[in-house]
């Protein structure tokens, strides 16, 4: 049971942050984004096509070249990229729509559509392979209580580093506080004098790019493939709402909690033989939170009937 | 259009649409009672659907597994038919015992949720569902009581006589589903269940249960999509896992909204239209690449259906027939 320990961390940094975007996001906009996986996929096929060899063309339909950037600064630019494709995806798409006063399940249909959308562009425009960033292999080392490779250790601090990032700028910069304030009310916020148009707008932005770092995160521990974001979204789902959807500190317990429990319970007597049905876990411990604490672990209380 | 660039084969091509068209329609009446009648958000109908395909197949003489394990005893399939639509309820039932009164989105997460564990333990099950191997030879069932008209046609028309004893039945099917939902909608039940969907306080002040009322929808919604998961399996002549997966589902709902939601006829066009845009793809898929392979095929497929349902939902969210007065999406 302890050997998957490391893979559970693992898992968990991956889902935490995806985590934490999802219910920032939720948070501000009351948008329950099913097009966040695919936001974090864009984040690791980014990577992959600035990051490998040139030569490596059959990547992408041999059609275009990667550009064999230094491998760092393809994962921060390919955040960045994240991030211009949410603002990009709030002013032309859901601005239009929160302006038209579309209801929140038509706009929830609507983030169905959009992932089914661009999910299948990926498969055209970067094949159904599974791929893997130019690193080379290194061997598993014990820490404390659990393995990894060195590199894997790298990313489970950065994640962590992230987050608490993430948290000091929710709590203590005016941008934070203007953004809990929108969450809290966007009328009251408005009316003393916050933009909330800026403020969703850059809800949007930060949580695309911590999304496309979670993709970043998931394609250097495991690979790079066109529907990765999906397969993990219902596990993000499961973060967000056992640590109580839009609160960032819940869904980053949240997020670690899932990832362990998944990959622990791999280990678990009645699990024998059963490997596959893991994820099964994950969501029927949402299920029920869901409909017993349905304010997570950490949320407020609200009217969820 | 398919049939005028393809002379060759033409009621082969019309049959095999009007049979998913058929199925998937009937599939989406059921969705259509849950969200278009009630307002429920269901977003795991493809597990109903597995759910009344699987109970119908493993009741009756079928194979599966790794090594075609053949069961030989079995109901006659008229009533293992039955158990699976019943079974579809049962687990209707189940899912929305607890999770009916949970808010929109809420529902929406706690049903897909609930849609991949299903199909998680299902593959995890070998030793019964035949797992990822899935279940065959169970075709015969139904294809026993093909009556000979459908072969004779066959032979001067050129088509597939059991895709077209499905498709037959699918429609069937669809016309005594139909039949009963007039007779409810038209019926006291019928207008307390859209009461609830307009104004659920209103009809608690009038004494009516209205969480009943939403499971008894629930169930029968559920019911539905399992008969017309069972004809999928039919259609397919082999059954595995993998057809269950939440893509099913949204398939279903651009249909329903396609056809407009609310509506009850609505489905059926919306259906035929979908599948018709659907054949028509593979065209433009070789306009785009040429000698386009299986997979982008599939890719084109599925990006038009991922542009159909958020254009739908944008510009017309009462769909092509749907009232617009029948729509209840602000859902808070």
């Amino acid at each position: 049971m302890l050997d998957q320990l490391g893979n559970g961390l693992l898992l968990g940094i991956i889902i935490s942050v995806a985590s934490v975007a999802l219910s920032l996001l939720y948070g501000v906009t009351r948008i329950v984004n099913f097009a966040h996986g695919e936001i974090i996929a864009l984040g690791a096929i980014a990577t992959l096509f600035l990051s490998s060899p040139i030569d490596y063309r059959f990547l992408f339909l041999d059609r275009f070249t990667p550009l064999g950037l230094n491998f760092v600064i393809s994962c921060l630019l390919a955040v960045l990229i994240c991030g211009l494709f949410g603002g990009l995806l709030e002013l032309l798409l859901f601005r239009p729509l929160r302006k038209a006063n579309v209801g929140n399940i038509a706009v929830l249909v609507v983030t169905i559509g959009l992932s089914i959308f661009i999910r299948h562009l990926y498969l055209l425009f970067a094949t159904g392979r599974v791929q893997n960033f130019p690193l080379e292999l290194q061997r598993r080392q014990t820490y404390l209580f659990f393995d990894m490779t060195p590199r894997n250790l790298k990313v489970l601090i950065i994640g962590i580093f992230v987050m608490v990032l993430i948290g000091l700028l929710l709590t203590y910069t005016k941008l934070g506080k203007a953004m809990r304030a929108v969450r809290d009310s966007e009328e009251l916020s408005s009316v003393s004098g916050i933009n909330s148009d800026n403020i969703i707008l850059i809800t949007w932005i930060s949580s695309s790019m911590l999304a496309g770092l979670a993709g970043v995160f998931q394609a250097i521990i495991n690979d790079v493939r066109w529907n990765m974001g999906f397969l993990i979204l219902l596990l993000i789902f499961a973060g967000t709402v056992l640590g109580g959807i839009g609160t960032s500190f819940g869904a980053m317990v949240g997020g670690f909690i899932i990832g362990i429990l998944v990959q622990v319970s791999v280990g678990l007597p009645f699990m024998e033989g059963h490997t596959e049905a893991k994820n099964a876990v994950a969501l029927g411990i949402m299920i029920v939170i869901l409909l017993f604490r349905p304010q997570g672990i950490f949320g407020k209380k609200e009217r969820i009937s | 259009m398919v049939f005028l660039f393809n002379p060759e084969g033409a009621l082969r091509i019309l049959i095999n649409i009007l049979t998913f068209a058929g199925i998937y329609g009937l599939s989406a009446i059921g969705l259509n009672v849950h969200f278009g009648w009630t307002g429920l958000l269901n977003f795991g109908h493809a597990s109903f659907m597995g759910m009344g395909a699987y109970v119908t197949l493993l009741l009756m003489p079928h194979a599966a597994g790794r090594e075609g394990e053949i069961t030989t005893t079995g109901l006659p399939i008229i009533v293992a038919a039955f158990f699976g639509i019943a079974a579809a309820a049962l687990f209707g039932l189940l899912l929305g015992l607890p999770a009916i009164r949970l808010r929109g989105d809420y529902l929406a997460i706690v049903t897909i949720a609930a849609a991949e564990i299903f199909r998680l333990v299902v593959r995890d099950l070998e030793s019964i569902t035949g797992g990822v191997y899935g279940i065959i030879s169970y075709t015969e069932n139904l294809q026993k009581f093909r009556p000979e008209f459908i072969n004779n046609l066959s032979l001067n028309y050129e088509f597939a006589p059991a895709q077209a004893w499905v498709g037959m039945i699918a429609w069937i099917s669809i016309f005594l589903t139909l039949l009963l939902l007039k007779r409810l909608n038209n019926s006291p039940w019928g207008r307390a269940l859209r009461a609830v969907r307009e104004d659920e306080d209103a009809v608690r002040a009038m004494g009516k249960n209205a969480v009943w009322l939403k499971l008894q929808s629930f169930m029968l919604g559920a019911g539905i999509a399992g008969l017309s998961g069972a004809l999928l399996a039919f259609n397919y002549g082999s059954l595995e896992t993998t057809v269950f997966v939440p893509l099913l589902t949204f398939y279903v709902w651009a249909i329903m909204i396609l056809g407009g939601v609310g509506s009850i006829t609505g489905p059926i066009f919306g259906s035929i239209i979908f599948w018709v845009i659907i054949s028509e793809t593979d065209r433009l898929a070789y306009i785009f690449f040429e000698n386009a392979n299986g997979q982008q095929l599939a890719g084109v497929r599925f990006l038009l259906v991922g542009l159909l349902i958020m254009l739908l939902m944008i510009f017309r969210p009462s769909g092509l027939l749907g009232k617009k007065e029948e729509l209840l999406l602000d859902v808070k």
